[in-house]
Protein backbone atom coordinates (compact mmCIF):
# COMPACT_ATOMS: atom_id res chain seq x y z
CA UNK A 1 0.00 0.00 0.00
CA UNK A 2 1.15 3.46 -0.70
CA UNK A 3 0.33 6.01 2.07
CA UNK A 4 1.18 9.12 -0.06
CA UNK A 5 -1.29 8.04 -2.57
CA UNK A 6 -4.17 7.10 -0.40
CA UNK A 7 -3.88 10.40 1.47
CA UNK A 8 -3.67 12.02 -1.60
CA UNK A 9 -6.75 10.44 -2.98
CA UNK A 10 -8.20 10.88 0.15
CA UNK A 11 -8.06 14.50 -0.20
CA UNK A 12 -9.00 14.99 -4.47
CA UNK A 13 -11.82 12.76 -2.90
CA UNK A 14 -12.85 14.97 0.08
CA UNK A 15 -12.45 17.95 -2.78
CA UNK A 16 -14.85 16.15 -5.68
CA UNK A 17 -17.32 15.56 -2.73
CA UNK A 18 -18.04 18.98 -1.89
CA UNK A 19 -17.23 20.03 -5.76
CA UNK A 20 -20.42 17.51 -6.28
CA UNK A 21 -22.71 18.97 -3.72
CA UNK A 22 -22.89 22.60 -4.65
CA UNK A 23 -22.94 21.62 -8.78
CA UNK A 24 -25.85 19.39 -7.93
CA UNK A 25 -27.64 22.02 -6.44
CA UNK A 26 -26.69 24.48 -9.55
CA UNK A 27 -27.12 22.52 -12.11
CA UNK A 28 -30.72 20.38 -12.50
CA UNK A 29 -29.05 18.04 -15.27
CA UNK A 30 -26.12 17.38 -12.84
CA UNK A 31 -28.69 16.22 -10.12
CA UNK A 32 -30.32 14.33 -12.10
CA UNK A 33 -27.31 12.27 -13.29
CA UNK A 34 -26.02 11.75 -9.87
CA UNK A 35 -30.00 10.47 -9.02
CA UNK A 36 -29.74 7.98 -12.09
CA UNK A 37 -26.61 6.21 -10.22
CA UNK A 38 -28.84 5.24 -7.19
CA UNK A 39 -32.69 6.39 -7.64
CA UNK A 40 -31.25 9.44 -5.27
CA UNK A 41 -28.71 11.99 -5.59
CA UNK A 42 -27.08 11.04 -2.17
CA UNK A 43 -26.74 7.44 -2.72
CA UNK A 44 -25.24 8.74 -6.48
CA UNK A 45 -22.32 11.12 -4.82
CA UNK A 46 -22.09 8.13 -1.88
CA UNK A 47 -21.09 5.72 -4.61
CA UNK A 48 -19.11 7.93 -6.34
CA UNK A 49 -17.02 9.11 -3.48
CA UNK A 50 -16.05 5.21 -3.11
CA UNK A 51 -15.51 4.77 -7.08
CA UNK A 52 -13.18 8.01 -7.18
CA UNK A 53 -11.18 7.26 -3.62
CA UNK A 54 -10.51 3.95 -5.55
CA UNK A 55 -9.57 5.06 -9.01
CA UNK A 56 -7.65 8.18 -7.77
CA UNK A 57 -5.39 6.04 -5.19
CA UNK A 58 -4.61 3.32 -8.63
CA UNK A 59 -3.61 6.94 -10.60
CA UNK A 60 -1.71 8.22 -7.23
CA UNK A 61 -0.03 5.26 -6.96
CA UNK A 62 1.58 5.24 -9.98
CA UNK A 63 3.59 8.23 -9.42
CA UNK A 64 5.69 5.94 -7.65
CA UNK A 65 6.55 7.77 -4.91
CA UNK A 66 5.03 6.79 -1.02
CA UNK A 67 6.94 8.79 1.14
CA UNK A 68 4.05 10.26 3.15
CA UNK A 69 5.37 13.48 4.71
CA UNK A 70 3.51 15.50 7.10
CA UNK A 71 3.14 18.13 3.97
CA UNK A 72 0.87 15.79 2.24
CA UNK A 73 -0.96 16.07 6.12
CA UNK A 74 -1.63 19.39 6.07
CA UNK A 75 -2.93 19.14 2.54
CA UNK A 76 -5.28 16.54 3.91
CA UNK A 77 -6.56 18.58 6.30
CA UNK A 78 -7.05 21.91 4.53
CA UNK A 79 -8.69 20.10 2.06
CA UNK A 80 -11.14 19.06 4.75
CA UNK A 81 -11.64 22.05 6.09
CA UNK A 82 -12.38 24.10 2.53
CA UNK A 83 -14.71 21.69 1.69
CA UNK A 84 -16.47 21.90 5.04
CA UNK A 85 -16.81 25.43 5.06
CA UNK A 86 -17.50 25.32 1.34
CA UNK A 87 -20.54 22.96 1.45
CA UNK A 88 -21.58 25.36 4.76
CA UNK A 89 -21.47 28.84 3.82
CA UNK A 90 -23.12 27.47 0.46
CA UNK A 91 -25.75 26.21 2.04
CA UNK A 92 -26.31 29.03 4.37
CA UNK A 93 -26.19 32.01 1.00
CA UNK A 94 -29.20 29.18 -0.83
CA UNK A 95 -31.25 28.89 2.20
CA UNK B 1 -40.58 5.88 19.30
CA UNK B 2 -38.02 6.71 17.02
CA UNK B 3 -37.33 4.95 14.10
CA UNK B 4 -34.68 2.30 15.05
CA UNK B 5 -32.73 2.85 11.92
CA UNK B 6 -31.90 5.69 13.59
CA UNK B 7 -31.34 5.27 16.66
CA UNK B 8 -28.69 2.16 15.16
CA UNK B 9 -27.24 5.41 13.01
CA UNK B 10 -26.46 7.37 15.93
CA UNK B 11 -25.32 4.75 18.34
CA UNK B 12 -22.50 3.01 15.59
CA UNK B 13 -21.45 5.92 14.76
CA UNK B 14 -20.57 7.12 18.06
CA UNK B 15 -19.01 4.56 18.58
CA UNK B 16 -16.87 4.57 15.98
CA UNK B 17 -16.19 7.98 16.67
CA UNK B 18 -14.78 7.15 20.68
CA UNK B 19 -13.05 4.01 18.49
CA UNK B 20 -11.17 6.85 16.57
CA UNK B 21 -10.58 8.53 19.99
CA UNK B 22 -9.09 5.55 21.09
CA UNK B 23 -7.01 5.39 18.39
CA UNK B 24 -5.76 9.22 19.08
CA UNK B 25 -4.94 7.41 22.64
CA UNK B 26 -2.91 5.04 21.66
CA UNK B 27 -0.96 6.59 19.06
CA UNK B 28 0.21 9.46 21.45
CA UNK B 29 3.40 7.38 23.02
CA UNK B 30 2.86 4.42 20.73
CA UNK B 31 4.48 0.71 21.76
CA UNK B 32 3.99 -2.54 19.72
CA UNK B 33 1.31 -3.23 22.00
CA UNK B 34 -0.43 0.56 21.71
CA UNK B 35 -0.25 -0.41 17.73
CA UNK B 36 -1.98 -3.17 17.88
CA UNK B 37 -4.49 -1.73 19.90
CA UNK B 38 -5.23 0.95 17.88
CA UNK B 39 -4.59 -1.01 14.75
CA UNK B 40 -8.17 -3.10 16.73
CA UNK B 41 -9.88 0.62 17.63
CA UNK B 42 -9.55 1.67 14.20
CA UNK B 43 -11.01 -1.54 12.44
CA UNK B 44 -14.14 -0.94 14.70
CA UNK B 45 -14.34 2.79 13.80
CA UNK B 46 -14.12 1.94 10.16
CA UNK B 47 -16.91 -0.92 10.57
CA UNK B 48 -19.15 1.50 12.55
CA UNK B 49 -18.81 4.51 10.66
CA UNK B 50 -19.50 2.11 7.00
CA UNK B 51 -22.81 0.76 9.04
CA UNK B 52 -23.60 4.27 10.31
CA UNK B 53 -23.28 5.39 6.44
CA UNK B 54 -25.55 2.16 5.35
CA UNK B 55 -28.43 2.75 8.19
CA UNK B 56 -28.47 6.46 8.10
CA UNK B 57 -28.59 6.89 4.47
CA UNK B 58 -31.14 3.91 4.13
CA UNK B 59 -33.07 6.33 7.18
CA UNK B 60 -32.42 9.52 4.66
CA UNK B 61 -33.61 8.15 1.46
CA UNK B 62 -36.94 5.87 2.72
CA UNK B 63 -38.10 7.84 5.76
CA UNK B 64 -36.53 11.40 6.22
CA UNK B 65 -37.79 12.44 3.12
CA UNK B 66 -41.14 11.43 3.14
CA UNK B 67 -42.05 12.09 6.59
CA UNK B 68 -39.61 13.97 8.62
CA UNK B 69 -38.35 16.34 5.56
CA UNK B 70 -42.08 18.03 4.85
CA UNK B 71 -42.94 18.79 8.52
CA UNK B 72 -39.72 20.69 9.33
CA UNK B 73 -39.86 22.91 5.67
CA UNK B 74 -43.57 23.62 6.57
CA UNK B 75 -42.72 24.96 10.33
CA UNK B 76 -40.97 28.27 11.15
CA UNK B 77 -37.78 26.27 11.50
CA UNK B 78 -36.96 25.20 7.57
CA UNK B 79 -33.67 26.60 8.10
CA UNK B 80 -32.84 23.07 10.19
CA UNK B 81 -33.03 21.01 6.86
CA UNK B 82 -32.24 23.75 4.43
CA UNK B 83 -28.78 24.56 6.00
CA UNK B 84 -28.37 22.07 8.96
CA UNK B 85 -29.56 18.60 7.17
CA UNK B 86 -27.59 19.33 3.89
CA UNK B 87 -24.69 20.22 5.50
CA UNK B 88 -24.52 17.41 8.03
CA UNK B 89 -25.88 14.83 5.29
CA UNK B 90 -22.66 15.99 2.65
CA UNK B 91 -19.51 16.05 5.18
CA UNK B 92 -20.66 12.74 6.23
CA UNK B 93 -19.19 11.16 3.52
CA UNK B 94 -16.34 12.49 4.52
CA UNK B 95 -16.01 10.79 7.66
CA UNK B 96 -16.12 7.05 5.42
CA UNK B 97 -13.07 8.24 3.76
CA UNK B 98 -10.88 9.16 6.60
CA UNK B 99 -11.48 6.16 8.34
CA UNK B 100 -10.71 4.00 6.11
CA UNK B 101 -6.83 6.53 4.94
CA UNK B 102 -6.73 6.40 9.26
CA UNK B 103 -6.88 2.83 9.45
CA UNK B 104 -4.91 2.25 6.12
CA UNK B 105 -1.92 3.61 7.25
CA UNK B 106 -2.07 1.99 11.06
CA UNK B 107 -2.32 -1.46 8.96
CA UNK B 108 1.09 -0.17 6.31
CA UNK B 109 2.78 1.16 9.42
CA UNK B 110 2.45 -0.53 12.28
CA UNK B 111 5.50 -0.65 14.08
CA UNK B 112 6.76 1.67 12.42
CA UNK B 113 5.05 3.72 13.95
CA UNK B 114 7.28 4.09 16.95
CA UNK B 115 9.72 5.99 15.01
CA UNK B 116 8.17 7.16 11.99
CA UNK B 117 7.10 10.48 13.35
CA UNK B 118 5.67 11.79 10.17
CA UNK B 119 3.63 8.47 10.06
CA UNK B 120 2.63 8.63 13.81
CA UNK B 121 1.23 12.37 13.91
CA UNK B 122 -0.45 11.82 11.01
CA UNK B 123 -2.63 9.01 12.39
CA UNK B 124 -3.18 11.37 15.34
CA UNK B 125 -4.33 14.29 14.03
CA UNK B 126 -6.53 12.10 11.38
CA UNK B 127 -8.04 10.45 14.39
CA UNK B 128 -8.87 13.76 16.21
CA UNK B 129 -10.33 15.25 12.63
CA UNK B 130 -12.47 12.27 12.63
CA UNK B 131 -13.60 12.27 16.62
CA UNK B 132 -14.32 16.46 16.03
CA UNK B 133 -15.83 16.46 12.56
CA UNK B 134 -18.29 13.53 13.48
CA UNK B 135 -19.56 15.14 17.07
CA UNK B 136 -20.09 18.11 15.26
CA UNK B 137 -22.66 16.23 12.98
CA UNK B 138 -23.85 14.28 15.85
CA UNK B 139 -25.03 17.77 17.64
CA UNK B 140 -26.40 18.37 13.64
CA UNK B 141 -28.56 15.37 14.57
CA UNK B 142 -29.58 16.78 17.72
CA UNK B 143 -30.56 20.11 16.27
CA UNK B 144 -32.40 18.18 13.28
CA UNK B 145 -34.44 16.51 15.77
CA UNK B 146 -34.92 19.42 17.89
CA UNK B 147 -36.89 20.87 14.43
CA UNK B 148 -38.83 17.96 13.67
CA UNK B 149 -39.98 17.95 17.31
CA UNK B 150 -40.70 21.85 17.10
CA UNK B 151 -42.73 20.69 14.32
CA UNK B 152 -44.88 18.02 16.08
CA UNK B 153 -45.30 20.80 19.01
CA UNK B 154 -46.61 23.23 16.06
CA UNK B 155 -48.89 20.61 15.14
CA UNK B 156 -47.72 20.17 11.12
CA UNK B 157 -47.31 16.79 11.13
Amino acid sequence: MNPKALTRAAAVTIALIALATISSELSGAFKGLLSSIGGHHWIGKSVLSVVFFGLLYLGFSKLGDDQLSLRDTSWLIGTVVLSGLAILIFYVLHA
Amino acid sequence: MGNPLILMHATVAEIGLFAFLWVLVELLNPTETRIRRAKIAALIGVVCLITAWFAGGFYYVEVYGSQIKPAIKASDAKWVHSIVMEVKEHIFLFLPILAMLTAGLLHKYDKDLIKNRDAQVTVVLLAGLIFLLGFSLAGMGAIIASGYRFALEAGLV
